[in-house]
C-alpha cells in the first residue's frame, strides 16, 4: 500500500515538475519571441516634446527625429515650425528668426514658383536627421490649432541601440515610449 | 602752550569743522531728496516679456493679457447677447457643429450631429432634418432654399427640409472638397479646398466660371485645406486666402477687385500663425466678419481693409481651428464653435460717433 502510494505520488511530481517545466520554457519562448520582434517608438497621441529625448538618449545624438508627415502638412509659407513667428519681421514682414536651434528643418519651394513674391509659393519642409537631435521644438511649434500637426517624434531604427530598458523611457513623463511590433512584423500591439 | 589753552583750541577746531561739516551735509541731504524725487517721478521700467503674445492673445489662465499693443478705440464694439447650443443647452450638439447659416427671415440654420437644425431668431428650435453623409458646410439662399455641402457634392433642400435636387462638384478625375457655399441670385459659390478655387454653379449644377485662378500659382494658397465664401449685397465676392493672409474680393466673373490683409503677430489688423483668417461673413452694410485661429477671435473689417472691431478670444475655445460665421439682417454677428459646439451671437453695441457724442 506504502509502496504504490510512493510510486503514485512520485508519478504526480513528475508531471507536475513537466508541466511547470512546459509552461515555463513555452511561456519564456514567447517572450524571447515577442521581444525579439518589438522595438520602442514614441507614441504621438501621448508625447509633449518635452526635451527628454534630446537629454536621455545612451547615445551622443538622440536617436529621436522629427519627422514631417507630407500628408498632413501644408506646406505653409509662414511655418510655425520653421519661422519664429515672434521674431523680428524683415522689410517684407517676414520673420527672421528659426525655430530649431540646430537648423536641421530645411525648405524648399514646390509647385509654380512664384520668385517675386514668397506668399504666393508652397514650401516642403524636410527634416535633416544627421542634425536634428530630437529636441522636438518643432514638433511643439507645428501643433493644432498653430499648425496642422503634421511633424512628430519617432525613433529611428537605424541609430537606436535598443537598450535593455530604454533610457528614454524611464524617464519620459508622458510614456510615450511604447514596446510595438517590429518594422515587418504582424502589428501585435504593444507588448508592455 | 597750558592745558587750556589747547582745550580752547581744540573746542575753536570743533566748532569749525561742525559749522563746515554742517552745511555739507544739509548739501548732500537736499541732494539725496531730489535725486530720490526724480527716481519716484520716473516710471519704473519694466523688464520686455520673453515670448510676447499677440494683441488680445489668450495667457496662461486663458483669460486676455494685457493687449501689447496701446489700449486701442475701435469704431465698433459688439457684445454678447445669447447664445445657442452649448454643453448646458437642451439644444446641445454632442459630437459635431460644423456650418452656420442665417436665413432671409432671419432663421438660424445649423449643421451638427448630423442633422440640420433650424432654429428662429430668438432660438427657439422650428424643425431639423437629416443631413447628408458627411455633411461639412451649409448656406440659405434669398429664396429661402437651403444649400448643404460634402465633400464633393451640393444637395439643395427647400425651407422645410424637402430634398429638391443636387450635384456633383469638381470634375470626373479631380472631385471638390466644398467647404463653404454662398449663393447669389441663381448663381451658387462653392470654395473648392482640393482646387483651390471657387466654382459659380447654375441651380441645375451646370458650371458657369471659376473664381480664384487668375492668381499668378493658380488659385488660393490654402495650408490648412479651408476656403470661406461670402458675398455682399452687391453681389461681391469675398474669400479667405489663408497662406497669403489675406482677404481677396472678386467679381462674380472671377476678376479681381481687391485684397486687404498681411502676416503679423502684434497688429490687431494683421492675421497671425500659419493661415488666417480661416472663416468669413459679410454684413449687410457691407462689412467683411473674419474668424481666426491660433488666436481664436472674430473681427469686422471695411472692404477697404480699416480695422473696425475685435470680439476676443476670451468668447471661443482657444483650440478651435475654425469659427464659422453668419450674419443677421440687424447686424448680429453669429460665430459657430466647433470645439464647445456652441454658438454666440454678438450685438453691435455703438459706434465710435455714437459713444462720444455728448
Amino acid at each position: 500500500m506504502s509502496e504504490n502510494s510512493t510510486r503514485r505520488q512520485f508519478i504526480e511530481g513528475s508531471c507536475r515538475v513537466l508541466g511547470f517545466v512546459t509552461i515555463g520554457g513555452a511561456a519564456g519562448l514567447l517572450t524571447q519571441r515577442a521581444s525579439a520582434n518589438a522595438v520602442y517608438q514614441v507614441d504621438p497621441f501621448k508625447c509633449t516634446s518635452c526635451d527628454l529625448c534630446r537629454t536621455s538618449c545612451v547615445l551622443s545624438l538622440s536617436a529621436v527625429k522629427a519627422v514631417n508627415d507630407f500628408e498632413k502638412c501644408g506646406y505653409c509659407m509662414l511655418c510655425p515650425a520653421y519661422m519664429d513667428v515672434m521674431s523680428k519681421p524683415d522689410e517684407r514682414g517676414i520673420p527672421t528668426g528659426k525655430v530649431c536651434p540646430q537648423d536641421a528643418l530645411k525648405r524648399r519651394v514646390v509647385g509654380k514658383v512664384d520668385t517675386d513674391d514668397p506668399n504666393n509659393n508652397y514650401y516642403e519642409y524636410v527634416v535633416d536627421e544627421a542634425r536634428c537631435d530630437g529636441c522636438g521644438k518643432c514638433v511643439k511649434a507645428c501643433m493644432a490649432p498653430a499648425g496642422n500637426a503634421s511633424l512628430r517624434l519617432e525613433i529611428r531604427y537605424s541609430r537606436c541601440v535598443e537598450c535593455n530598458e530604454c533610457a528614454i523611457q524611464i524617464v519620459c513623463p508622458d510614456r510615450a515610449i511604447v514596446r510595438v511590433a517590429a518594422p515587418g512584423m504582424a502589428p501585435a500591439g504593444p507588448v508592455r | 602752550m597750558e592745558p587750556n589753552d589747547r582745550d580752547a583750541t581744540s573746542v575753536s577746531v570743533r566748532d569749525r569743522l561742525w559749522k563746515a561739516w554742517l552745511p555739507g551735509v544739509a548739501a548732500v541731504g537736499a541732494l539725496a531728496a531730489l535725486v530720490a524725487g526724480s527716481l519716484r517721478l520716473r516710471p519704473t521700467p519694466r523688464a520686455a516679456p520673453a515670448n510676447p503674445q499677440p494683441a488680445g492673445a489668450p495667457g496662461p489662465g486663458g483669460q486676455a493679457d494685457t493687449p501689447a499693443q496701446p489700449v486701442r478705440r475701435f469704431e465698433r464694439t459688439y457684445s454678447q447677447s445669447a447664445a445657442l447650443g452649448g454643453a448646458a443647452s437642451p439644444e446641445r450638439f454632442f459630437r459635431s457643429l460644423t456650418g452656420i447659416a442665417v436665413g432671409p427671415d432671419d432663421d438660424i440654420y445649423l449643421l451638427g450631429d448630423d442633422e440640420i437644425r433650424v432654429f428662429d431668431a430668438r432660438g427657439s428650435r422650428a424643425r431639423s432634418w437629416q443631413a447628408p453623409a458627411h455633411a461639412g458646410c451649409l448656406a440659405a439662399g434669398p429664396d429661402g432654399r437651403v444649400y448643404v455641402g460634402s465633400p464633393d457634392r451640393v444637395d439643395i433642400y427647400d425651407a422645410g427640409g424637402a430634398h429638391l435636387t443636387g450635384f456633383t462638384a469638381g470634375e470626373k478625375d479631380k472631385p471638390a472638397d466644398v467647404t463653404a457655399i454662398a449663393v447669389v441670385e441663381t448663381d451658387i459659390l462653392v470654395a473648392d479646398a482640393s482646387a483651390r478655387i471657387i466654382r459659380r454653379y447654375g441651380p441645375d449644377g451646370k458650371l458657369r466660371g471659376l473664381i480664384g485662378n487668375q492668381n499668378k500659382t493658380g488659385g488660393f494658397i490654402l495650408p490648412n485645406r479651408s476656403l470661406d465664401v461670402g458675398v455682399d449685397a452687391r453681389g461681391v465676392v469675398y474669400a479667405t486666402d489663408t497662406g497669403r493672409h489675406q482677404v481677396t474680393a472678386w467679381a462674380r466673373d472671377g476678376s479681381p477687385l481687391g485684397k486687404f490683409g498681411k502676416f503679423g503677430m502684434s497688429a490687431p489688423e494683421d492675421f497671425v500663425g500659419c493661415c488666417n483668417p480661416v472663416n468669413l461673413a459679410v454684413t449687410p452694410d457691407g462689412k467683411v466678419v473674419t474668424g481666426e485661429k491660433m488666436v481664436a477671435r472674430v473681427k469686422v473689417y471695411d472692404p477697404d481693409g480699416t480695422l473696425l472691431a475685435v470680439i476676443g478670444p476670451e468668447h471661443f475655445d482657444p483650440s478651435t481651428t475654425h469659427i464659422h460665421l453668419a450674419v443677421d439682417s440687424r447686424g448680429r454677428i453669429l460665430a459657430a464653435d466647433p470645439m464647445r459646439r456652441e454658438v454666440k451671437i454678438f450685438s453691435l453695441n455703438q459706434t465710435l460717433q455714437e459713444r462720444e457724442r455728448p
